[in-house]
């Protein structure tokens, strides 16, 4: 038989090498936790990659001695020597090596999960498959929107999440790690955006049909531009512009939207989807699934269900293209 | 013990020794025909077992070969999201439930009778009704998504999505389909460690026997605390589905989150169930290939042991995003770490006889260094994400899903194919082409490493788990595609190993004896094996009889060991102390019949039939099972044999009947209660959980069963115990009438009891769907009240036994188990009462 | 799990005689894992019922700290006990590893030095479980 353990060897250590050229290659992305944009995730990551070497190197001694092990000429050893590896490397080296990343994990653990000091606090409720979003103000006053979270860049900033059905969990990648939302209990978690930039958020519990379909956008703006696009938020909706826009308004009130949507300025006030008062001004559509152009707003109002299965609202495919234009292009009109 | 003066059973010439061999081959040999299907020893049904646990692993690989598929690209509709979701809810489901633990329980009701030189496992027949329930139960289970009915809450049921927000019978088929089969896991393990404690051959002390027995030993007796936790949780989710009672609905007091905890009770433990069994493989195929003693035998025992315990300290680690304190987290670290200690001392204690001794080269040991490479890579990752900070990155991403493969693959799959080329030839007596299993193994090793390394980079890329597509993002689309051909590639290897195992060998010449000159027992089987599985039952001096004992094989052939011959006909093998294994009984197993069969069927009815929510059906199916049940009972245990003992060679004398704690059914009872008293820990566990979730609980408003009506209850069935107790004195000293007085006043008491602990919530008017604490108070009485019918049906079946003339003075196995089953309710009723009387009182 | 034929034993095999136990029982192997086990489950009760019913989400550990020590100290001290025991019996007589030999007094070794071992992983696990009140003030 042809040498046994060395090929296996050699092919962990390619795939190991072709990993590392990936890693190396493609840190970056909108959801990895490899480019962070916060210090929790940074300061993972600084422990990831220690765990990781150091989980290299062990593997190598381990699986080398298993190759040195399947070598035809080698020397015999005695049965006590072979004791001494089972006292140092299975017992004494193991706990030692443990203890001390036991004491660096409840140290970071103990800091990242202190919710003392924050700057801005947000309530975030996962539905099925969306994010509301609340923007919570000095006094009882909020700011709703769903499925995009501007942060101010350096300062904390506190998530207060729950669920009104079933359990999702809420993750920005880049920012940090994740907190489940549990009906019946409000979780913490508390982040601090260290780069400017356009992140991606997804539920990573699984939620149901469209769990994989349920993301939003997070975008960290310079503290001051995050100021004006707040007061913005918290304006009421804009006015239609264009005929075909008031046209589309009409057609959102004769179809019953406003059942389930509420467009602050109108006498849209359902709330049982997302708030659509400033929808045009967002990165994305149908919880980071589509883009916000007229074309995108048409093909989700007329094949809601192709698009996210299961979702509640229902698709209004059967409406004449006219007016499901009108109503795309009013709906991405509220910037 | 071992008078060699006597050897009167000892056959004198070829003559009588074919002739001995000829009777001994007759009770043992399997029914021919269409009647080969009532087979109960254990060479039957742990191959069915085997085959069957291997046919469910292939069609949850190809969903996942499906499922991937799916993955290749971004945004793919190969498969539709609910099929996708039923898909992975299955594939998960069918790993744990219906491979990865029955795989053990099949292998090792195959092989540990002939580990430890015995003839059976001490009940057939209840391996025979596990086997066909796990059956009945997979193909339910499997069947359903044929049907687009399948489960599709993931293999974790997370309520309240698989409570509410998914309509279907899917999470029913789950929770009634896979509890079936948890039953007859418990099942299973009873015999196994009744097996290990009980039939070991004489001389083979605890310190002898062989670490395959050690990890059966320590994995059953895991099952036994893990799998009732999750019966408790399948229990009330069920009861929300059907009923509901609202034990996970935060609107009415319930808590989500019991529901994890239960789970993952359950769930951790679950994986070390798996993976010990397949180290425990490992632990036989070094030693015999490295040609020496394993090195570290105590050491080993230590981490088979250690690991045992402590894994079941680490249930929240699959909860740390879950919001619990952080002070709770770390405990939870803390022994997630503290279990790889063990885990690393097997991996050297392997790695040390590898060097003090040889390293004969086959595909048996390419498996295993195979498995060792990957292993350790999951085990290290284990480290990692046991670490809670780096858990919230990467907890529910596809870096769990890389870790847990190479845990899983690394450490059960390949130590199973290892051990399929190991112990080959044991059951067929041809061994399996070594040129093909090194395809077999080349294809595995790298399309798993090219399908589940990557995932570790997607994870840490920030890809969810479950999901049925994924948009596209740097690396992304390379990394899936990667992945998916990796998977086909594994799946290649696997389709090499199954042709090897499945391909005609009939030309093939028959495996010389002990064809890897081993040193263990199991090795002494004739290629091919005879029937009987120990021509006799040896004297053991050594961990290795084989290379330790001069003339072994000659003396097991020639009959010169224990119970060489059958002169009554029957299937014997030999009962020992559990410490020092010194023979105390010859015990007569039984042989085969379809009446488990048919137990197996209307136990299966029950639960299929309360899927469909057909309760008259299914009630009359339990009560046709129960029926099935005490017939079996009735004709085929705690029989009374026609003398008291036997001579079972080399001068030694056994009775071939005993009771109380020296029967093996008294240890079955003990153990089965012990995995029945922790399911209702379970429940008594919800309790208390629900008064640290609640502000108030008993909430102020509710009303309670009040004191009265449990302190009287508990009173009245304390009575009913004492008197069974009684009975089965004066059965002893044979008193007739003072031992069916005692148990007509027990079965009054039990009935009166019985009534008394319902009336407290009934006249209270409890109502359990209102709110959650007098859904859990019903919960705990209705649990009390059905161990108690069932303690009367036993109570009567004892008078029975006592009338028909099945049970006498002497021979008392039936009261002995009975008292005991009924020392296990004296406990459950005083929990009971206490909680649900007692508790209010304090708050 | 203890032997009850003992009694009967005795007779076959002398050298049992000779034991300072006569009992040999399974219970003693897994004592030191059942303290780890009794220990880790009172920590994680103290401290979920602590903030839950007394501390609050966001209140401070205190007691429950202290008493977590105390348990600590209780369930350390245990399993010393046991291993100081379980040492004795590895050192029975002339004591070789691997206490392989077919005799009453090799088994006595055999499982002293396996209680003594599951002591040390005990020892170490229970170790850890304390660590986290060292770094851990509140319910946070």
């Amino acid at each position: 038989m042809p040498a046994a353990a060395c090929p296996i060897g050699r092919a962990c250590l390619f795939t190991f090498g072709c990993t590392l050229l990936f890693t190396l290659t493609g840190c970056d992305g909108p959801q990895s936790t490899l480019s962070p944009a916060g210090t929790g995730a940074a300061r993972i990551l600084t422990l990831f990659w220690w765990m990781a070497g150091f989980a290299f190197v062990i593997w190598l001694i381990v699986f080398g001695i298993a190759v040195y092990a399947s070598r035809p000429k080698r020397s015999s050893h005695s049965a006590n020597a072979s004791r001494w590896l089972i006292i140092g490397g299975g017992a004494i080296f193991p706990t030692v090596v443990l203890t001390l990343l036991l004491v660096f994990g409840f140290r970071l653990m103990a800091d990242l999960r202190t919710t003392e000091g924050a700057d801005l606090r947000i309530a975030v409720t996962g539905e099925r498959w969306w994010w509301r979003v609340r923007y919570l103000g000095q006094k009882d006053q909020s700011t709703e929107l769903a499925n995009e979270i501007r942060l101010p860049l350096g300062k904390r900033i506190e998530f207060i999440l729950d669920s009104p059905d079933v359990i999702h969990s809420f993750w920005i990648p880049s920012l940090g790690g994740k907190v489940d939302m549990i009906p019946g209990r409000i979780n913490k978690l508390v982040l601090e955006p260290t780069r400017v930039g356009v992140f991606r958020g997804v539920c990573a519990e699984y939620c149901g049909t469209s769990h994989a379909l349920m993301n939003f956008k997070v975008v960290v703006m310079q503290a001051e531009d995050f100021e004006d696009w707040l007061a913005t938020q918290a304006e009421p909706a804009a006015a239609p512009r264009s005929a075909l826009a008031r046209q589309g308004k009409k057609g959102f009130f004769a179809n019953g939207c406003s059942a389930c949507h509420t467009i602050r300025g109108t006498s849209a006030d359902g709330e049982i989807g997302p708030d659509l008062t400033h929808v045009g001004s967002r990165l994305s559509l149908g919880a980071d699934i589509l883009p916000t152009t007229p074309e995108a707003f048409r093909r989700w109002i007329a094949h809601t269900e192709e698009i996210k299965p299961g979702v509640k609202m229902p698709s209004f495919g059967m409406l004449p293209d006219e007016q499901l234009q009108a109503m795309a292009a009013y709906l991405s009109g509220l910037q | 013990m071992t008078d060699m003066s006597h050897q009167n059973q000892i056959p004198k010439n070829e003559e009588e020794r074919r002739a001995q061999e000829a009777r001994l081959a007759k009770p043992w040999e399997a029914p021919p025909g269409w009647r080969y299907w009532s087979a109960v020893n254990n060479t039957e049904v742990g191959l069915w077992y085997t085959v069957g646990a291997f046919i469910f692993f292939l069609f949850a690989g190809v969903l996942a070969l499906l499922m991937r598929t799916q993955l290749s690209v971004p945004g793919n509709d190969f498969l539709s999201a609910e099929t996708y979701n039923q898909f992975f809810t299955l594939h998960g489901s069918i790993m744990m439930f219906l491979f990865g633990v029955p795989i053990f329980e099949a292998f090792s009701i195959m092989i540990l009778p002939q580990i430890l030189g015995a003839r059976d496992l001490p009940f057939p027949r209840l391996s025979a009704y596990g086997f066909w329930c796990f059956v009945i139960g997979g193909i339910f289970v499997c069947g359903s998504v044929f049907f687009d009915a399948a489960p599709r809450g993931g293999w974790f049921m997370y309520p309240p999505l698989t409570t509410k927000y998914q309509e279907g019978i899917g999470a029913d088929i789950w929770l009634l389909g896979l509890s079936f089969i948890e039953i007859a896991s418990i099942a299973a393990a009873v015999e196994l460690i009744v097996g290990v404690l009980k039939t070991r051959p004489p001389g083979m002390r605890i310190n002898m026997i062989p670490l395959y027995a050690w990890y059966v030993l320590v994995v059953a007796g895991m099952i036994l605390f893990a799998f009732p936790p999750l019966i408790a949780g399948d229990l009330l989710l069920e009861m929300e589905r059907a009923f509901d009672w609202p034990f996970f609905d935060p609107d009415r007091g319930g808590d989500p989150l019991f529901w994890q905890h239960l789970f993952w009770i359950f769930g951790h433990p679950e994986v070390y169930i798996i993976f010990l069994p397949a180290i425990a493989l490992v632990a036989m195929i070094v030693p015999t290939f490295a040609q020496r003693p394993i090195v570290g035998y105590t050491w080993v025992v230590l981490a088979a042991v250690g690991t045992g315990f402590v894994s079941f300290g680490l249930w929240v680690h699959h909860m740390y995003t879950t919001g619990l304190p952080g002070i709770s987290l770390s405990f939870f670290s803390a022994a997630s770490e503290a279990v790889a200690i063990p885990t690393g001392v097997q991996i050297f204690c392997f790695l040390a006889t590898a060097l003090a001794g040889k390293f004969v080269r086959n595909v048996a040991m390419l498996f295993v260094t195979g498995a060792l490479a990957i292993f350790v890579i999951g085990g290290l990752t284990g480290v990692m994400v046991a670490v809670a900070p780096f858990d919230f990155q990467v907890h529910d991403t596809y870096f769990v899903v890389a870790h847990l493969h190479y845990v899983l693959i690394g450490g059960v799959l390949f130590p199973v194919s290892a051990g399929l080329y190991y112990f080959y030839p044991m059951v067929t007596g041809k061994t399996l082409s070594e040129k093909t299993g090194q395809v077999a193994f080349w294809f595995m090793f790298i399309g798993f490493n090219v399908a589940f390394m990557p995932m570790h980079l997607s994870g840490l890329l920030g890809m969810p788990r479950r999901v049925f597509t994924y948009m596209d993002a740097p690396g992304y689309d390379i990394l899936n595609m990667t992945s998916t051909v990796g998977a086909y590639v594994l799946a290649a290897g696997f389709a090499c190993l199954v042709y090897e195992v499945v391909r005609p060998k009939k030309n093939q010449p028959y495996a010389k004896r002990n064809p890897w000159n081993a040193g263990t027992l199991e090795w002494m089987a004739e290629m091919p094996a005879k029937p009987w599985g120990a021509r006799t039952i040896p004297l053991v001096k050594s961990r290795y009889p084989l290379w330790d004992q001069p003339n072994f094989l000659d003396d097991v052939d020639n009959g010169r060991f224990y119970l060489p011959d059958a002169e009554e006909g029957k299937r014997e093998t030999m009962i020992s102390t559990s410490i020092d294994a010194v023979p105390i009984q010859c015990l007569r197993v039984p042989g085969p019949t379809f009446k488990t069969f048919w137990a197996a069927m209307f136990t299966g009815g029950f639960f299929i039939f309360a899927t469909y929510k057909w309760y008259t059906a299914a009630m009359i199916s339990a009560a046709l099972a129960l029926a099935a049940i005490l017939y079996w009972l009735w004709t085929g245990t705690a029989k009374i044999p026609e003398k008291r003992e036997k001579h079972v060679g080399l001068g030694m004398t056994l009775p071939l009947y005993g009771s109380g704690s020296q029967s093996v059914g008294w240890w079955a009872m003990f153990i089965t209660m012990v995995a029945d008293v922790t399911a209702f820990l379970g429940l008594v566990f919800g309790y208390f959980f629900y008064w640290t979730v609640n502000e108030d609980f008993p909430p102020a408003s509710a009303s309670g069963p009040g004191f009265g009506w449990p302190l009287l209850a508990a009173g009245i069935l304390l009575g009913s115990w004492i008197m069974t107790v009684l009975a089965r004195r004066w059965n002893r000293q044979a008193r007739s009438g003072a031992f069916y007085s005692a148990l007509v006043t027990a079965i009054v008491f039990a009935t009166a009891g019985i009534a008394a602990l319902a009336a407290g919530p009934w006249l209270a008017d409890m109502d359990p769907v209102s709110h959650v604490y007098p859904a859990t108070v019903w919960i705990l009485v209705i649990w009390t009240a059905l161990h108690l019918g069932l303690g009367v049906i036993m109570q009567l079946y004892c008078m029975a036994r006592r009338f028909a003339g099945r049970m006498t003075f002497e021979y008392d196995i039936d009261i002995q188990n009975v008292t005991l089953y009924w020392h296990f309710m004296a406990i459950t009723v005083l929990v009971t009462t206490a909680v649900i009387g007692g508790f209010p009182l304090l708050t | 799990m203890s032997e009850n034929t003992e009694d009967s034993e005795i007779t076959v095999r002398p050298e049992l005689r000779e034991l300072p136990e006569r009992r040999e029982s399974l219970w003693l192997l897994i004592l030191g894992p059942l303290i780890w086990s009794a220990h880790f489950l009172l920590s994680y009760i103290t401290a979920a019922v602590w903030c839950a019913k007394v501390a609050g989400r966001t209140g401070s550990l205190s007691c429950a700290r202290l008493a977590i020590a105390v348990f600590t100290l209780l369930a350390l001290s245990g399993i010393g006990l046991t291993a100081w025991g379980a040492w004795r019996r590895h050192k029975y007589g002339r004591a070789t590893v691997p206490h392989d030999l077919n005799t009453a007094a090799d088994r006595h070794r055999f499982l002293g030095f396996a209680t003594l071992l599951l002591c040390g992983l005990s020892f170490v696990g229970t170790a850890y479980v304390a660590l986290g009140i060292v770094f851990f003030q509140s319910c946070e």
